[in-house]
């Protein structure tokens, strides 16, 4: 029986517990996201409508005449940051979705849950990881995107009153992050196979977002919106930047309520999937 | 150890449930330092003791402390203390041993630099020092349930609690696990709660037991007080009036009960299959069928606890 007996000994230096004790679990699993290639190719693409609009704003400011058709003002963030909605989607389908319900088929969550750690430890660090990704694709080349407007067209961006595009671009992007990624994982935790996560997570947003073109286009009801997911991030992105969408166009308090509550539903969720006993009453 | 001396692990009138299911009703009793087995068939309610402990399940009603700290008010420091193997397989995917115990040592408070190092120490104790740049997932279970053991031990914790440790292991898996739990409880002087339904298992390791049995101490103390002296055990099928050969066999210290084919005999030292055969005789009995058999933990819990358990 191999005993390596030089190699064990009693670990005596206890310090004090981190005070981020989520760190690791996020630091691992985005370490473990980021090896799969085909995650950074996506990771890769979904930063193309940034390097568009780039050209864009590049354009504009070398041919001025071009402006009537691509108007540079806020619509320009509000338009990038609906069409990146979908690019976070698809980021917490491949990313978040086997963050929790691997570790509830490979029984991991009692690795952690054994440990000093609570539940919300380990929500707040698996959660970290999807917000981590989107904020990559939203709130960074957002704001970027902003800086080089300033840097390209100062005459065209630096005006007092186009101010409130930088805290604007701020609070959608946290916003749309913020909420996909709770769902995402809400969604992780209510199964054991990161396939069929991602296949319910994909349905549920692809299947709401039908339903609502469905009621929008057939029977004109304006109010389909607050049924997608997808379409009150949109409605909240076409209140905050003034675009023109009349599909969207609805009182902003209300994509703002139907969010607050998708994300209150999802965090229930988390806290009663989140256990390292599962109690059948 | 207990820093003042203490019992590690106290419980009184314990009673802990699963919705309408009663996993425990008002248990009582101590795990000194050391090691020690928690004994009992499936659903004893072994298992959710160490949750409780754990802080996993919360108490209908009594009173548990670890190291003298509640494990509901002050979890994170209970399980700072405990290294927690559990029965069911565990593991991160897509890490590789080694990662996965640096990280598990990381998530117990270890810096990670101190957390890397002593993954790969505790990888080459548990013999696995050549695979542990191996994916866990392409592990054997004999594999596995080493790099289980890796994770709990990787932080040196006061209290190992180990949950049916030696489950799914080949004999000789069984036997390498064994060894090493017995080497970390006798020269490494670290506690531990052996959690298994294997006598055989805790025999090897521990001194001292306590029998769970549907929710409830049945016994606590030393096996040898629980086991006594080992019988010898015999299925028999008998052809004939049989209820003068058991009252003869009774006579000379042996024990039976109803098996499902037939009896299950069990005779004191000395005697053997040639009692039963003479005894047969002479009340005109056929012996059908005889097979020597196995004592099983259940015939010991049984034989030892007698009316406590069939009660």
């Amino acid at each position: 029986m191999p005993i390596y007996d030089q190699g064990y000994r009693r670990y005596e230096a206890r310090s004090a517990l981190h005070q981020v004790r989520f760190w690791p679990i996020t630091r691992e699993a985005l370490r473990l996201i980021l090896m799969k290639r085909a995650f950074l190719g996506l990771l890769a693409v979904s930063f193309l409508p940034f390097v568009v609009r780039v050209i864009q704003i590049y354009i504009v400011t070398r041919f001025p005449e071009a402006g009537r058709i691509l108007p540079i003002d806020g619509r320009l963030f509000g338009d990038f940051l609906n069409q990146q909605i979908g690019f976070t989607i698809l980021l917490s389908i491949f990313g978040a979705s086997g963050l929790v319900a691997n570790d509830l088929r490979t029984g991991a969550i009692l690795v952690y849950l054994s440990r000093p750690l609570t539940q919300r430890d380990y929500i707040v660090g698996k959660l970290l990881v999807p917000l981590a990704l989107n904020l990559a694709v939203t709130l960074v080349p957002g704001l970027v995107l902003y800086a080089a407007g300033l840097a390209l067209a100062p005459e065209l961006y630096l005006k007092w009153e186009l101010a409130w595009i930088a805290p604007a671009i701020v609070a959608h992007a946290v916003v749309v992050s913020a909420v996909v990624s709770l769902v995402a994982l809400a969604i992780s935790s209510l199964s054991r196979s990161a396939r069929v996560a991602g296949l319910g997570f994909f349905g549920l947003v692809a299947g709401l977002e039908m339903v609502r073109l469905v009621l929008q286009n057939g029977f004109n009801r304006k109010e389909a919106v607050l049924l997608s997911l997808q379409a009150n991030l949109q409605a909240l992105g076409v209140a905050l930047f003034g675009v023109v969408d009349r599909q969207l166009d609805i009182p902003w308090g209300w994509p703002l309520l139907v969010l607050a509550a998708v994300s209150l539903g999802c965090l229930a969720v988390l806290r009663s999937r989140v256990r390292a006993v599962e109690i059948v009453t | 150890m207990s820093d003042n001396g203490a019992p590690l692990v106290e419980f009184q009138d314990l009673a802990v449930s699963y919705g309408l299911v009663q996993a425990l009703s008002g248990v009582s009793g101590v795990f000194q330092p050391g090691p020690t087995g928690l004994l009992g068939p499936n659903g004893a309610g072994k298992t959710t003791l160490l949750k409780t402990l754990l802080g996993f399940l919360h108490p209908d009603r009594g009173k548990l402390t670890a190291f003298g700290l509640d494990p509901i008010r002050e979890p994170l420091e209970v399980r700072r203390r405990l290294g927690y193997m559990p029965e069911q397989d565990c593991h991160v995917p897509g890490m590789t041993a080694s990662a996965f115990v640096a990280f598990a040592g990381e998530l117990s408070g270890l810096p990670r630099d101190e957390a890397i190092s002593r993954a790969h120490e505790v990888l080459y104790y548990v013999g696995l020092g050549e695979a542990r740049y191996r994916n866990v997932e392409t592990y054997s279970t004999g594999m596995k349930q080493r790099v289980k053991l890796a994770q709990a031990l990787v932080h040196d914790p006061d209290l190992l609690l180990l949950d049916e440790p030696t489950n799914g292991l080949d004999p000789q898996g069984r036997e390498e696990m064994l060894a090493l739990i017995h080497d970390i409880a006798t020269r490494r002087g670290m506690s531990l709660i052996l959690c298994s339904h294997l006598l055989r298992d805790v025999e090897r390791v521990c001194t001292n037991v306590i029998v769970f049995n549907q929710g409830q101490v049945a016994k606590a103390g030393t096996i040898r007080e629980l086991t006594g002296t080992r019988l010898q055990v015999f299925d028999v099928r008998f052809k004939g009036d049989q209820a003068a050969l058991l009252t003869d066999l009774k006579d000379l210290g042996a024990d039976w009960r109803e098996s499902e084919d037939g009896v299950r005999l069990f005779l004191p030292e000395g005697h053997g299959p040639e009692t039963i055969f003479r005894l047969a005789k002479e009340c005109g009995v056929q012996v059908r069928h005889l097979r020597p058999g196995a004592e099983t933990l259940e015939d010991v819990f049984l034989r030892a606890l007698g009316h406590e358990i069939q009660g």
